[in-house]
């Protein structure tokens, strides 16, 4: 089963209740934002996204990594809007018979996830200007 | 003349100051062309920014003549996680 959601509020856990017996391994990853950005300390990061093509990509990652590697289940709650420092922006759950294959699912999800899924954050800084993150501002 | 709208999205919203482009071309003009225009319109703010294309929420790897009505962003480095 694969379940992708794009979310504008806290990210709660997914509840797993499905064939728990039949998976050895659940592996769970949470991705936080840091408080700085490029070394300077921000108010928050603001995800924004492209609506429609953000989710189908995404779905069609969590679709081929079920293909390429044995998993059983992929839940995984993306955070867009507003997200400070210390909460959670990405949230995923990988169900497998084995732990090996969802370590490797897993990494393999984050790297494609993070080169193709169009999403992008912009840093909030204290003074409160707004710059793409990783964006050398000119000033 | 086709009209044809561009969603901007991080390096090209910051660049260009706006969240959606229309724009009215010539028939025959490709994503390529559109390209140009769009990093002209910029000047030189994304200049070391690589950019793909998206026609109708789709990846576009191939140079393609636009239709009227396709809705196209320049898709800068994506940033999920």
């Amino acid at each position: 089963m694969v379940i992708i959601e794009i979310i504008n509020k806290p990210i709660k856990s997914f509840l797993i209740t499905n064939d728990a017996n039949q998976n050895g391994a659940e592996l769970v990853f949470n991705g936080r934002v840091r408080g700085t950005e490029k070394g300077k300390p921000i108010q928050y990061l603001e995800y924004e996204y492209y609506e429609g093509m953000a989710e189908a990509e995404l779905k069609l990652l969590a679709n081929k990594v079920c293909k390429k590697f044995t998993i059983n289940h992929l839940y995984c709650r993306h955070r867009v809007g507003k997200v400070k420092a210390g909460e959670i922006s990405i949230h995923i759950i990988i169900l497998s018979k084995h732990r090996k294959e969802a370590i490797k699912a897993m990494d393999w999800f984050i790297i494609k996830l993070k080169k193709n899924v169009p999403i992008w954050k912009w840093a909030i800084l204290n003074d409160g200007t707004k710059v793409p993150s990783d964006c050398i501002h000119p000033n | 003349m086709i009209n044809i709208k561009v969603k901007c999205f991080s390096q090209v919203k910051y660049a260009l100051g706006a969240d959606e482009l229309t724009f009215q071309l010539d028939e025959n003009t490709t994503s390529v062309d559109l390209e140009k225009i769009i990093r002209k319109k910029a000047g030189k703010k994304l200049n070391n920014v690589s950019l793909r294309i998206a026609i109708n929420k789709k990846y576009q790897k191939e140079e393609i003549v636009l239709q009227n009505g396709d809705e196209v962003v320049f898709i800068p480095p994506v940033q999920g996680g």
